[in-house]
């Protein structure tokens, strides 16, 4: 049945009656809206985090001293290098220098800049710098949030850190990071390994933790074993454990929010259901009409469906495009605060724009599912009204 | 049992297949009412009534035959996702035997499927007869329906709540591989006479169809099926991945093949539902009106075979050997 | 062509039953008119309603060319009515925020047919019932007279063989009424089964064949 003339009278029967059903679509596009925003910048999250670890290296051992870490023995490096399968052994050092006045923090890493970084993000970071500029003298590169911090506190060219012995060291301000690795550098300080040792109080035989690459997957446990058994105060965890455990967050905030959002969900089905179950005679006595014109219970529930589906799919498209403009274009002020918590630091963070199918299908499950669900008894109570009422 | 912490997606899966059997089971309380006093030949305002409920019956069964459908590819997908969370497993394979609900659940979606094409053609006929001549039938396979669709709820919820994210599991090549040296094919056949059947059984499905003999197909159809799930997982697969010792059922439906599995597996399934209904159709029911399109089955057969074939071929093509 | 055997139509309101029709035998030939004269409450229209499956009688058989419409299931029922009848209400029951080409295409909207043989069948039923000129027109303002017309062509879009009529003049003046018979004329000389339900006097002075089929009290009267 579905042929131009159908269509036609659809659309015109629709638009008679647009002040009803411009109601519950703008509800509908709001909620759609909603939850597209929501689930979008998850997805963005994700997708961003993902690719971050993706640079990240597969291994990271460190010391621990009753169960918290502490300084680890850069002779430990050695011990690694001689077990088989194993890759890129970087030494790491890092650590959180406090600003007192400010109460700010920032993270300072310590780089071997001659050596090649098991951190690709870093690699490629350090491949942009101007190396010889490095490491001529105490020279550091620092982010975006950094320079900003140290600029609204006067210091334009350099800093006087003081380090846990007492002493003041000063670091001149070599580059600022680009502002498109955000979220790896914007509250970060990348200095020399031994100036970031003397800065953060490390001894020059120790170091924050060791990273390295185990290139086949089979062996990972094997390894993993192996250098566990070397020392009791040894702590060994991977990528892979760390992106399930990034998974797990997300699982708890995606259940937590979809608690929520089922409430709201569950309200607007009820007030789906009364709207579509408030039947005026207007409208018994048009449905009246078509059966006495010919039209079959069949006919007239498909036309009703039509309609209801019509504007579902219209909300959904809707609510979607303003999903995607909103979080991607205007980087969702308000919401993003609510996703990404309390930073210490003020994060202008811009979503990449990441659109799967599979979030999309969320979408629509999450919307249209229960939304149709809701409909389909009142729609057919109207669909079956007597023919005689046209008679009245 | 909750170690899974139910990331969205299953989430969503769940609440879906909630809302469904919700729905279902409405349906279900009307079609038992009016099936015990249903009396087509009575003149009461009742039947009159009964009737109209029948088209509410027929509304929901069409929206939730769409929407199962869609909640199967989902599902699909879902449990692909979760393979990052499930030690050692590195696609829907490793998931799905992750306990021994995954295999049956999925087999039991399959079948639902199957009834629920059924039905909408038992439906069809029986709205074009004059005198509602297939109402029993239709409400009795509805029943049917709605007990394996509770059966499939407790299964989901069962499935997912009993994933143990701390037991490792095995990963197709454990799953499909021939680690003890013993042979994974059906009837102890090898890889070649399998093939040959494969093609065999394809071609004699479809002769039986053109020269409708349904009796013959549903058989033929069934092995073919079997067979070919064999053939898919040990052969076919292997040419997608391009890697002879990567046997899976799963990893076809991944983006880095290009989803090729949906089409794969839709076709069969849906084609071979398609014509088992048909032959069906014909044996048991009145075949007076309109029947499955015997083009769509031979077509989207067809279609499977062919596919399927090409990844082979076109391999040889361009290596010069087979793997 | 319409044959109707002891049919009964009664109500139930919770313990009261009221009989709206008695025992009606009634056999109507092609190409026939039938006036039904009564008043209001004497039960014409039900029947008219029960001619056109609309409604369901309590018992008795309705064989419209011996297809028993009371019985038929929907999509049948349907069937027979778009394609053999054609109804003109009292109240012209047209939609109002259509134009009258609309009004009258709805009939057709469920046949599976191209855009275009269903623009042709509309304007050939505007053209019959003199009402093309105002095609386009929304249904809302048009005069009484061009109501009933518009109604008329809607009810012969679809070429139907039985033309269905309750009280078609309640809402004219004379002049429309007079308009309107001839209209009706012009579709008995086409062999076209008419059946009137009416208390208007006009129609007993009706220039060609008709029978007239007096109803009392839900009871046919015999003359």
């Amino acid at each position: 049945m579905f042929n131009r003339a159908f269509w036609h009278f659809l659309t015109l029967q629709l638009f008679k009656e647009r002040q009803r059903h411009i109601a519950t679509l703008l509800l509908s596009t709001l909620l759609v809206f909603l939850l597209s925003s929501i689930l979008f910048i998850s997805a963005s999250l994700r997708h961003t985090l993902t690719q971050t670890l993706k640079a990240q290296p597969d291994f990271v051992i460190s010391r621990t001293q009753g169960g918290s870490p502490t300084a680890t023995p850069l002779a430990w490096a050695d011990e690694l290098a001689e077990i088989y399968g194993i890759s890129k052994i970087t030494p790491r050092v890092y650590g959180r220098y406090f600003f007192k006045e400010k109460r700010e923090s920032f993270l300072i890493m310590g780089v071997d800049f001659l050596e090649e970084q098991t951190h690709q993000g870093l690699e490629q970071l350090l491949n942009e710098s101007d190396l010889k500029d490095l490491l001529s003298g105490k020279k550091m590169l620092i982010g975006e949030g950094v320079k900003r911090f140290l600029s609204a506190n006067f210091y334009d060219n350099e800093y006087k850190f003081l380090t846990p012995k007492g002493k003041f060291v000063t670091v001149t301000i070599a580059q600022t990071l680009p502002a498109k690795s955000n979220l790896l550098s914007n509250d970060m300080i990348i200095m020399p390994l031994a100036l970031a040792q003397e800065i953060l109080g490390y001894d020059q035989e120790e170091v924050s933790d060791i990273t390295f690459n185990v290139p086949n997957p089979d062996e990972w446990q094997n390894i993993s074993d192996k250098i566990a058994s070397l020392h009791y105060d040894l702590r060994i965890t991977n990528k892979r454990e760390v992106a399930k455990s990034y998974e797990h967050l997300y699982n708890f905030k995606g259940g937590l929010f979809l608690v929520l959002f089922i409430i709201l969900l569950a309200t607007f089905l009820l007030i789906l259901y009364q709207r579509y179950s408030m039947v005026y005679s207007s409208e018994k006595r048009q449905i009246g009409l078509l059966r006495a014109m010919g039209w079959s219970i069949t006919e007239v529930l498909q036309l009703k469906f039509a309609e209801t589906l019509l504007i579902t799919l219209l909300a959904f498209l809707l609510g979607v495009v303003m999903g995607y403009l909103y979080v991607f274009i205007l980087d969702a002020p308000l919401l993003s605060a609510i996703f990404l918590g309390a930073e210490n630091l003020e994060r202008h963070l811009t979503f990449t724009p990441v659109v799967e199918l599979s979030t999309l299908s969320t979408i629509f499950l999450i919307y249209a599912l229960p939304s149709i669900t809701a409909v389909i008894i009142p729609v057919w109570r109207v669909a079956i009204t007597d023919a005689k009422e046209a008679m009245l | 049992m909750f170690d899974t912490l139910f990331p969205l997606n299953v989430l969503v899966y769940l609440l879906s297949e909630s809302i469904l059997g919700l729905l279902l089971l409405i349906a279900f309380g009307v079609v038992t009412k009016i099936l015990l006093q249903w009396d087509f030949e009575s003149f009461t305002p009742e039947q009159f009534k009964r009737e109209q409920y029948a088209y509410l019956i027929n509304t929901i069964t069409l929206f939730i035959f769409v929407m199962k459908f869609l909640l199967l590819l989902y599902f699909a997908y879902t449990i692909d996702a979760l393979s990052i969370l499930v030690p050692g497993a590195m696609c829907a394979a490793g998931v799905i035997t992750a306990n021994g609900y995954g295999e049956p659940l999925l087999a039991l979606k399959l079948t639902i499927l199957f009834l629920l094409i059924l039905w909408f053609y038992l439906n069809h006929y029986d709205l074009l007869s004059k005198n509602h001549q297939w109402f029993q039938e239709k409400s009795l396979l509805f029943m049917v329906i709605f007990l394996f669709v509770v059966l499939e709820m407790w299964l989901d919820f069962t499935y997912f709540t009993h994933i143990d994210t701390n037991q490792a599991v095995s990963c197709c090549s454990a799953l499909f591989g021939q680690l003890e040296g013993a042979n994974p094919l059906p009837f102890g056949l090898d890889t070649t006479t399998l093939l040959i059947l494969f093609y065999l059984l394809f071609g004699l499905s479809i002769l039986t169809l053109l020269l409708e003999k349904p009796l013959l197909y549903i058989p033929s159809n069934l092995l073919f099926v079997y067979l070919a799930y064999y053939s898919m997982v040990y052969f076919f697969g292997t040419y997608i991945y391009q890697l002879p010792t990567h046997k899976c059922p799963f990893c076809m439906l991944q983006s880095e093949y290009y989803y090729i599995g949906y089409l794969l597996w839709f076709s069969l399934f849906i084609g071979s539902f398609m014509g088992i209904n048909r032959a069906i159709i014909i044996l048991w029911l009145d075949p007076s009106h309109s029947l499955p399109s015997r083009n769509w089955v031979m077509g989207l057969l067809s279609f499977f075979v062919g596919v399927a074939s090409l990844y082979p071929l076109i391999y040889y093509w361009r290596n010069g050997v087979w793997l | 062509m319409i044959r109707i055997q002891h049919l009964n139509k009664s109500y139930t309101q919770g313990e009261s039953q009221s009989t709206i029709l008695k025992d009606i035998n009634l056999t109507i030939a092609k190409g026939e008119t039938i006036i039904l004269k009564g008043v209001s409450g004497s039960g014409k229209t039900t029947l008219l309603s029960l001619i056109a499956g609309l409604e369901k009688p309590t018992s008795g058989s309705l064989l419209i060319d011996q297809e028993p419409i009371h019985k038929l299931p929907d999509l049948f029922a349907s069937k027979l009515r778009a394609d053999k009848i054609g109804m003109i209400f009292q109240h012209f029951n047209l939609m109002e925020h259509l134009s009258v080409a609309e009004n009258v295409m709805i009939p057709l909207i469920p046949r599976r047919w191209h855009l275009k043989k269903i623009n042709q069948q509309v304007t050939q039923a505007l053209q019959k019932a003199n009402i093309s000129h105002k095609a386009n027109t929304l249904a809302s303002r048009l005069s009484g007279g061009e109501k009933q017309r518009t109604a008329i062509a809607r009810a012969l879009v679809s070429a139907p063989e039985i033309i269905l009529c309750d009280e078609p003049t309640a809402n004219l003046d004379k002049e429309n009424s007079l308009r309107l018979i001839a209209m009706l004329k012009t579709l008995h000389q086409e062999g076209k089964t008419i059946v009137i339900a009416t208390h208007d006097p006009l129609f007993e002075q009706l220039s060609f064949p008709h029978r007239i089929i007096p109803i009392e009290n839900g009871e046919i009267v015999d003359v």
